[in-house]
């Protein structure tokens, strides 16, 4: 479904992303894993046709990514940005920007939202400014918007900050889900490797250069860590505070 | 001056008719200054605007129409430079407003009328507007509104993430553009008749009002225009039966009802 060949990102100068290929087929689910600055986010921009490519190509269909994009069949949840406090849409609204471009009659769609807004918990919120939630309930609204319109291939930054867990295990059974049901290619940037190990198909371990590509159990024999993350890797298993790296820990183990 | 002279006096009948168009266009285009926080968009516009009515005064030229080409290049200018750089609208309009004022102002020096031309276009005059000015002026309005309430939820879309609404299949930079350049013209327009300094006020203030009340964006559009419309009525007839001049009459009442609903929103809202 996509492909990418020697793909190279430079911006101001700067080298984000160097000689990176890999493929994704459709009905995978692919993991994109990488220390904090190594290009995650600005690969899937450059999947979704905002980035252009220095050198290489990108494909997806056969298509250049932003004829693909403009077919509405991408679902995109962005990297948590902050929106205004007092942007003037109620939770409704935006899951209801969800499904701006399908031509369902306004009932259908208003049921949809409510549908979609209960499945992550925030049905009650529904007439809330969108802006004076917490950064986690906005968060769960976006997933709503991203996942309502069913698209063929849903893009992920970095789903679970800033969400429980339990809403996070609500999300993960979701993914898995629609991925097994409707065969929807998922593409998802996340820290949270252990928690979604066991459902991934590919793993994506990028720091600038593609230091890993494969499946997950390979992923976790120390030497791809190592690679990818370098030393921080050990800081980072020792850490007791960080949430995602005690999954790593438990996981780590059980291998 | 009685309240009946309104509805028989052709002068007034258009002073009323006008600013009423004016004010439902301003307020509706308000929602968007609102979240955009462009504030400054409408003076940036107006001195290009300036620019583009000095030298149609100068050549001889019909000077709205200058200055609606002018206003709108400088429109689609200062939307095209805050993309392309990314920077915020604002910064782009500091740096072409004081360029085409300053353009404005060198032409108007070689005419003689220099004081009287500024000051119309600073305050305006709402009884010079002729049955012509009425004619383009309805149209216009109706078209922007039908175009913007047709397109509002994506309008809205865009406004709250341009990315994300670009992947739902909308054509944002059109949205965009066509935006800036109905302010644009709208700006224009409203010069004529109200002078810049109202022009700002009546689309910048009903937004910011109604936001100190209701927080979404459809109650905020509603709310934008009758307090728009209330206003302008008022001030004209205010601006009669004490013998004000009328545009700062306007802006006076807008500026105590944004004070008024702040105040209330403090102490009834929280
Ligand atoms: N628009 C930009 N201008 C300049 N540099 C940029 C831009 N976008 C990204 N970068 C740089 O590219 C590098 C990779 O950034 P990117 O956001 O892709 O990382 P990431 O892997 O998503 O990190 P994180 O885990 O923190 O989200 C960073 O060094 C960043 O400074
Ligand atoms: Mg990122």
């Amino acid at each position: 479904m996509i492909k990418i060949e020697n793909l190279y990102v430079e911006i101001n100068g700067n080298l984000i992303l160097e000689d990176v290929s890999f493929e994704v087929k459709k009905g995978e689910i692919v993991a994109v894993v990488g220390p904090n600055g190594g290009g995650k986010t600005t690969l899937v921009k450059v999947i979704l046709g905002f980035v252009q490519p220095t050198k290489g190509k990108v494909l997806i269909e056969g298509k250049n990514p932003k004829d693909y994009v403009k077919s509405g069949k991408v679902g995109y949840l962005p990297q948590k940005s902050s929106y205004d406090r007092d942007f003037p849409v109620s939770v409704f609204d935006v899951v209801m920007f969800g499904l701006i471009n399908t031509s369902l009659p306004y009932k259908e769609k208003e049921k949809k939202v409510l549908e979609y807004l209960n499945y992550v918990g925030m049905q009650q919120y529904k007439d809330y400014s969108f802006g004076k939630l917490s950064g986690g309930q906005q968060q769960r609204v976006m997933i709503a918007r991203a996942i309502i319109s069913q698209p063929e291939l849903l893009i992920l930054d970095e789903p679970s900050t800033g969400i429980d867990v339990v809403a996070q295990e609500n999300f993960y059974e979701f993914i898995k889900k629609i991925n097994k049901e409707k065969g929807i290619t998922v593409i998802m940037v996340t820290h949270d490797i252990g928690a979604i190990g066991s459902f991934v198909n590919k793993v994506v371990g990028l720091n600038r250069r593609l230091h890993y590509l494969g499946d997950f159990k390979e992923f976790l024999q120390k030497e791809a860590l190592d690679k990818l993350y370098g030393s921080e890797v050990k800081l980072l298993i020792h850490s007791p505070e960080c949430f995602t790296c005690q999954h790593f820990n438990i996981e780590v183990k059980k291998h | 001056m009685n309240i009946s002279d309104f509805l028989t006096v052709p002068f007034l009948q258009n002073a009323v008719i006008g600013g009423v168009l004016i004010a439902v266009l301003l307020s509706v285009l308000s929602l968007f200054v609102f979240v955009k926080k462009w504030s400054f968009i409408n003076i940036g516009i107006s001195h290009a605007a300036f620019g583009g009515l000095a030298i149609g005064f100068f050549l001889g030229i019909n000077p709205t129409l200058i200055g609606s080409i002018f206003a709108i290049s400088i429109g689609l200018l200062i939307g095209y430079i805050s993309k392309k750089g990314q920077i915020h609208e604002d910064i782009s309009i500091g740096i072409l407003l004081s360029f085409s004022m300053a353009l404005g102002v060198v032409v108007m020096s070689f005419s003689n009328n220099y004081n009287s031309d500024l000051f119309a276009f600073l305050f305006g005059n709402i009884l010079t507007i002729t049955y012509q000015d009425i004619i383009i002026i309805s149209s216009f309005s109706i078209i922007s509104i039908a175009f913007i309430f047709y397109n509002l939820e994506k309008l809205m879309y865009c406004c709250f993430d341009e990315e994300l609404a670009n992947i739902s299949g909308i054509n944002t930079n059109f949205l965009y553009y066509a935006t800036i350049t109905i302010i644009a013209v709208a700006t224009v327009l409203s010069i004529k008749l109200v002078g810049s300094i109202l022009s700002s006020a009546m689309i910048i203030l009903p937004a910011a009002t109604a936001s100190q009340i209701f927080w979404r964006y459809k109650s905020i559009i509603l709310t934008s225009v009758i307090i728009s419309v209330f206003t302008v009525l008022l001030g004209i007839y205010v601006s009669f039966e004490y013998n004000l001049p009328s545009g700062s009459t306007i802006v006076i009442i807008y500026s105590l009802i944004f004070f008024t609903a702040v105040i209330f929103k403090r102490v009834f809202l929280g």
